[in-house]
């Protein structure tokens, strides 16, 4: 069988189409926080939760329970809840003899499990004359058609073919076919974890893995005849169409079919899907795969495992398993609910029996007893929830005043309102948190300043940085802005000593220019530890080593692990003294001009042809001349023809001397083309003078300091240091694409201290004066600790100022350590600042800590305009703060900005604590103590499993409740709402965002002290609320 | 009579197939929780008192067809999911091997309190067993998983008695076990060792159904306090006695 191009096309744009809900899931070397739901963003969020809910199987809002938890502790608007129950009670007929709001209360607030049931076989009538205290009628008999009609819907539909002959027959195919779909995509995958790579990986993933799986005598051995399948055709797209037709599934299914197929394993094709569209990806270039291959491969195996099956009498297709179910309905009934664990547990082992007996005449009996048992069980369950919530409002005798009508309008009602509940719990919820957040806004112009700051500090907008701001601006003259960490420059940073690059920017940015490290120290003797390390750690890779070396060696990892135990510290800080320390470097900024590239270009030729005669001929550095090298690669450009000095030197006949040059052309790349290239190369690195002007003076505007420099400007990039954590990147900057945020200040700070920028600045109207010095500093965000970097550069006339600065910053950071330790305490014990931030150190280098520190959890808001906004307020580090001035953004311009990128990030990360908290198990990542790397690029629960792709539980929850509280990111904007709503509609991802109810905006207009709110697709005006007491505080304490 | 008939009686209380089959008819049968147990306490020692009664050593092939039965019943134990029946099943798997000992010429009283070591937790197991039927509507794996979760004193307790149903260490049946495996030829000791295994497996897959997985969305009451030190002392007691009793080692 040979696929047309046009039929392979359809295939794979239909798995395109297919694959969209499905969210991405980047490396967790540089852990990118996501919407688990962004494929559905283009749907209002409660149809996307709804739709991601039957896609993921996972709970998109908490329970009531928790809910009811939050009432309690004041953090849910209870006259929100009750306007919402309003709203929705006026939009239904009402029930004569029932007051609906008082039920809908109770229903929320007092009960703990859904009252309104889904009844398979009761109905109303046997319902309401439980109630009554009457007999079912006997008389009633279930109509066989709708019986098989409603099995057939809910094993076929879209469902994978597997899953409904795992609900009828017991078998345990889906699981089996995960496992091996997993076990593929780790062997193919592996990023050098393995010692042992799968062959052939090059050809792509379906082709190695076909190659692997026809030689693969286990699957053989288990009786799947994979070789059959795959001989159909050598393509996936052919592979795919065999499948799909020997299953029996029409083609206009197929859409919904790959969807339901990729949805089982959503990290590993997240994963796959992200991969195949990172070109930069090194690993991606060596071995391509995507999810056609995926789906061919989970495919193939699907219908060998069902072919087993086939051998054993069971139905395999779609029509067959059809035909089942109409010629053996009461068969097909029980055998579902035995197998779906719908079963009544007291009957479970008669049907058990019967269905694996398999006489007709008995499993007819069994049947009609159990229908008959179900219905009754139905409609007392049913029955029962009802009187007790009419218990609760006292209502009981109208309940069993109602009449069937009566019954079935309020099962509506309360059905209807459940399905709603989420929705209005987490409305209930956020009003509250706006309130209290509007509550505290201090709207009033800033003061005019006498004199300028002792230290300006532009942190990145990281919740965490609230914290340490605050505490900063309360120990001296300290004045703090937020902007995105990357400050507005995208890098592809290469370090020192790293052949790759790494992207610092948002990852919906691509950066266009590339920073190099460099060091002005020489190349350095590796440090015995090291080269040690380096030697354990290829014994460990070793198959064979650890039989024969744990004897030997074993007691050295039992003392690692004993010092890294017992005192983490004292151990860690004598480890890294046996570490040479990184020399200090600098970065390649500047744009390099034609010469200086050819000059490099030349000099790296140099350099190489020196290597080669050096290993090649053993010559010492000393005899190679300068002379020399210029001849050689000269001849090797084809621009010298005589005979060479060192083929003189060497007594070189003509054919060595020729085969030298050659290699030298073709194996050491001396060439034209290949100049060429790295000329290319060498443009990409580096920032124009225009360049670097733009991006000082985008970074400055976009927060609003253009005048008033001080002495001290601090460019504050944050990172994170813990131990044994895969979730490492993830506590990193995630503006910086999940790396640390220190290289993006340095850049910064190098563009803004020269003086051809400043000038140039100064046209502009920004008036840097000569005595402003950027420097930057990073935020250690587990520590609190606050580093400065480049002192080395810093004028010799601010050295002076430098103790009061550092004692400045010390102090903030133990403040800070004190206010945060608590939280990450079981039983929180009062600590002074020192001991407190000697405790947060510790967190950091014990390997044991599950929970190093919080994160970006409790997120909440995002707040955009000055600092003197929300200065007065303690946001415990809950909120986004980006600095803005609309003052200076007539056009919008900078607004716009910081909505297409900072907020879109911040609503990322926002939904991705949101998920992960609301249902740990399927949106986030479940307990970090189970997980395992896999591949070196994502975690799995046990040694096999689909990837874990959201946040652990030690991130999102405390004691096994949220510590995250999941609101949708509540922003609120500072500037004339005419200013804010155009901005916000000229940005159309945004727009989407806050239509379709992903973000809920508030617009703060200061000029007229009226807040607008975007609800119900539309937009409400209030007067902005007199400030309470430490509104924010409250919360907190509450907790 | 045949000498060989003399021990049909025993082999019905020391349950060898097919006789096998009355005891777990009878057993299904009881409903009633104090019955099965001092059904559970009781006919072992039946078996033992007309074993030890026909006075004559017991022949090789019965040892045979003891350790056949014990692994059949093991073997179909895997696949129960009706806590009840595997109870019953484990029972005669457990039973049938007293023979081997008695075959290897162990003394009565060490016997009969085998046989005990053998029928006490099982006794604890139809208790706990009476305890999911009341809260769940049955004993029934694969229904109602996550009861670590739900009910964590309850599953405490249920680990502990599977474990000391399946023998693990330091519980009677361990000593058991280990004592006859050494008393007899490597290829009767390799036969136990596989029975030995198919209840591992089967205490594994009965945990599995039951304690792990996602929460049971109905709430249910977990053992009180009192209980769970009630059965903790018995599993003690358990322990010492193994130890003492069928271990040998105080």
């Amino acid at each position: 069988m040979s696929l047309t191009l046009g039929q392979k096309l359809k295939i794979r744009s239909m798995i395109y189409v297919a694959a969209e809900p499905i969210p991405f899931f980047w490396p967790m070397r540089s852990f990118i926080h996501h919407n688990p739901l962004h494929g559905l963003e283009q749907l209002p969020f409660q149809e996307a939760v709804a739709e991601g809910s039957r896609l993921f199987h996972g709970r998109a809002f908490l329970t009531r329970v928790q809910y009811q938890g939050y009432l309690r502790d004041g953090r849910i608007d209870a006259a929100h809840l009750a306007a919402s129950i309003d709203t929705f009670v006026a939009s239904r007929p009402a029930i004569p003899g029932l007051d609906l709001a008082r039920w809908l209360m109770a229903l929320l607030t007092e009960t703990d499990r859904p009252v309104a049931l889904q009844t398979t076989l009761a109905d109303v009538a046997d319902v309401r004359a439980t109630l009554a205290g009457e007999a079912l009628s006997a008389d009633k008999s279930l109509p066989p058609d709708s019986l098989a009609e409603g099995l057939r819907t809910h094993l076929l539909g879209d469902r994978p073919v597997y899953e409904a002959v795992d609900a009828l027959y017991g078998t345990e195919i889906g699981a089996n076919l995960d496992e091996l779909v997993v076990k593929s995509c780790l062997d193919f995958f592996d990023e050098g974890q393995s010692v042992w790579g799968m062959p052939g990986r090059e050809r792509g993933f379906f082709t190695a893995w076909r190659d692997v799986a026809r030689r693969n005598i286990r699957l053989f051995l288990r009786g799947l005849h994979i070789k059959r399948i795959l001989a159909v055709d050598k393509t996936p797209e052919g592979v795919i169409e065999h499948v799909m037709n020997a299953l029996g599934i029409p083609e206009a299914h197929w859409v919904g079919y790959f969807t339901r197929e990729l949805g089982r394993l959503h990290g590993w094709a997240g994963f796959i899907r992200w991969r195949s569209t990172a070109k930069h990806y090194y690993w991606a270039q060596r071995y391509p795969g995507d999810l056609v291959d995926f789906i061919a491969i989970r495919l193939t195996l699907a219908l060998a495992l069902l072919q087993e099956r086939e051998r054993r009498d069971v139905a395999i297709t779609r029509d067959a398993i059809g035909t089942a179910v109409e010629t053996h309905t009461a068969d097909a009934y029980l055998r579902n609910e035995l197998y779906s664990r719908q079963v009544l547990p007291a009957m479970a082992q008669r049907v058990e029996h019967a269905v694996s007996r398999g006489r007709r005449a008995h499993i007819d009996t069994v049947f009609a007893e159990y229908a008959a048992r179900k219905r009754a069980h139905e409609a007392t369950t049913q029955a029962s929830r009802l009187r007790n919530l009419a218990a609760r409002v006292a209502d009981g005798e109208a309940l069993h005043r109602l009449a069937d009508d009566g019954v079935a309008a309020l099962l509506r009602v309360l059905r209807d309102f459940e399905q709603q509940e989420g929705m209005i719990w987490l409305r209930a919820m956020e009003s509250r948190a706006m309130s209290r957040l509007l509550g505290g806004l201090d709207l009033a112009p800033p003061a005019p300043r006498e004199k300028r700051p002792f230290v300006q500090a532009l942190f990145c907008i990281d919740t965490r940085s609230e914290r340490i701001r605050r505490h900063l601006e309360g120990v001296g003259d300290y004045q703090t802005f937020g902007i995105a960490g990357f400050f507005g420059v995208p890098v592809s940073f290469m370090e020192m000593g790293k052949g790759s690059e790494t992207h610092l920017c948002p990852v919906i940015l691509t950066p266009k220019n590339v920073v190099l490290e460099m060091t002005a120290a020489g190349p350095q003797d590796e440090a015995a530890l090291t080269a040690l390390e380096k030697a354990m750690h290829e014994l460990k890779e070793s198959v064979l080593a650890p039989f024969v070396t744990v004897e030997a060696i074993g007691l050295l990892f039992g003392m690692d692990m004993i010092g890294k135990t017992v005192a983490p510290q004292r151990y860690n800080r004598w480890r890294k003294r046996l570490h040479p320390k990184k020399p200090p470097t600098r970065l390649l900024l500047d744009k390099l001009s034609r010469e200086q590239a050819d000059s490099i270009v030349r000099a790296v030729q140099r350099a190489v042809i020196a290597k080669a005669i050096e290993q090649e001929f053993e010559l010492a550095p000393e005899s190679i001349t300068d002379g020399m090298i210029r001849e050689l690669r000269e001849a090797a450009l084809g621009k010298h023809q005589a005979r060479t000095l060192l083929a003189d030197e060497l007594a070189w006949d003509e054919g060595i001397e020729r085969g030298f040059i050659e290699r030298l052309r073709n194996a050491y790349r001396i060439n034209y083309s290949y100049a060429h290239v790295q000329l290319e190369r060498l443009g990409r690195i580096g920032f124009g003078i225009d360049e670097q002007v733009n991006y000082v003076s985008q970074a400055l505007q976009a927060i609003g300091l253009t005048e008033g420099f001080s002495r001290f400007v601090l460019l504050v990039g944050h990172g994170s240091t813990s131990e044994n954590n895969p979730y490492e990147s993830a506590l990193d900057c995630g503006a910086c694409g999940g790396n640390h945020g220190l290289v993006s200040a340095r850049v910064l700070a190098q563009m803004a201290n020269k003086s051809e920028v400043r000038r140039r600045l100064r046209e502009q109207g920004i008036n840097i004066p000569d005595d402003a010095w950027f420097v930057p500093a990073l935020h250690n965000t587990t520590t609190d600790q606050l580093k400065l970097f480049d002192l080395e550069l810093l004028p010799p006339s601010h050295l002076v100022y430098l103790d009061r600065l550092r004692n400045g910053l010390v102090s903030a950071s133990r403040l800070c350590a004190q206010e945060r330790l608590p939280s990450l305490e079981l039983a929180p014990a009062a600590r002074d600042p020192a001991q407190a931030y000697r405790g947060a150190q510790r967190n950091a280098l014990d390997w044991s800590q599950v929970r190093p520190e919080w994160g970006l959890s409790r997120n909440a808001y995002f707040v955009i305009g000055r600092r003197t906004l929300t200065r007065s307020l303690s946001l415990e580090g809950r909120a986004f703060l980006h600095s803005y001035d609309y003052r200076l953004d007539a056009k919008r311009r900078l607004l716009e900005n910081i909505l297409t990128g900072p907020l879109v990030v911040g609503q990322w990360i926002n939904m991705e604590h949101y998920f992960s908290a609301v249902d740990n198990e399927r949106f986030g990542s479940g307990s970090k103590v189970y997980h395992n790397v896999a591949g070196r690029f994502g975690v799995m629960t046990g040694n096999l499993s689909d990837l874990r792709t959201g946040l652990p539980s030690q991130t999102v929850l405390k004691g096994g409740e949220p510590y995250h509280e999941p609101l949708r990111l509540i922003t609120l904007i500072e500037a004339p709402f005419e200013q804010a709503r155009r901005a916000v509609e000229g940005v159309v991802a945004v727009k989407h965002l806050v239509h379709n109810g992903w973000i809920r905006l508030m617009v703060v207009d200061p000029e007229t002290s009226q807040v607008s709110v975007y609800e119900n697709g539309a937009w409400r005006l209030s007067e902005h609320p007199v400030a309470t007491e430490h509104p924010i505080l409250e919360e907190s304490s509450a907790s | 009579m045949m000498p060989e008939l003399s021990y049909l009686p025993a082999a019905l209380f020391l349950p060898l197939f097919p006789l096998s089959l009355v005891f777990n008819v009878l057993f299904a049968r009881l409903r009633w929780p104090w019955m099965r147990a001092l059904l559970l306490l009781v006919w072992p020692q039946i078996g033992l008192w007309l074993l030890f009664e026909t006075g004559t050593p017991v022949p090789g092939w019965l040892s045979a067809w003891a350790i056949f039965t014990a692994a059949l019943y093991g073997f179909r134990a895997l696949a129960l999911r009706e806590v009840g029946l595997w109870t019953g099943f484990m029972a005669t798997s457990a039973w049938a091997l007293l023979w081997v000992p008695v075959a290897a010429g162990m003394g009565e009283s060490a016997v009969r309190y085998e046989a005990l070591g053998f029928s006490v937790p099982l006794v604890l197991l139809v208790f706990l067993s009476a305890g999911l039927e009341q809260r769940f509507g049955a004993a029934y794996t694969g229904l109602y998983g996550g009861l670590a979760q739900t009910i964590p004193r309850f599953s405490g307790v249920l680990v502990m008695v599977v474990l000391a149903v399946i023998a693990s260490p330091l519980f009677p049946g361990f000593f058991t076990l280990l004592t006859t495996i050494v008393a007899v030829s490597p290829s009767a000791a390799f036969a136990l060792v596989i029975v030995w295994l198919l209840w591992s497996c089967a205490g594994a897959r009965l945990l599995h159904g039951l304690i792990v997985g996602p929460a049971h969305d109905e709430p249910a009451a977990d053992m009180t306090l009192p209980t769970t030190w009630g059965y903790a002392l018995l599993l003690g007691v358990l322990m010492v006695g193994g130890v003492y009793l069928t271990g040998d080692l105080l």
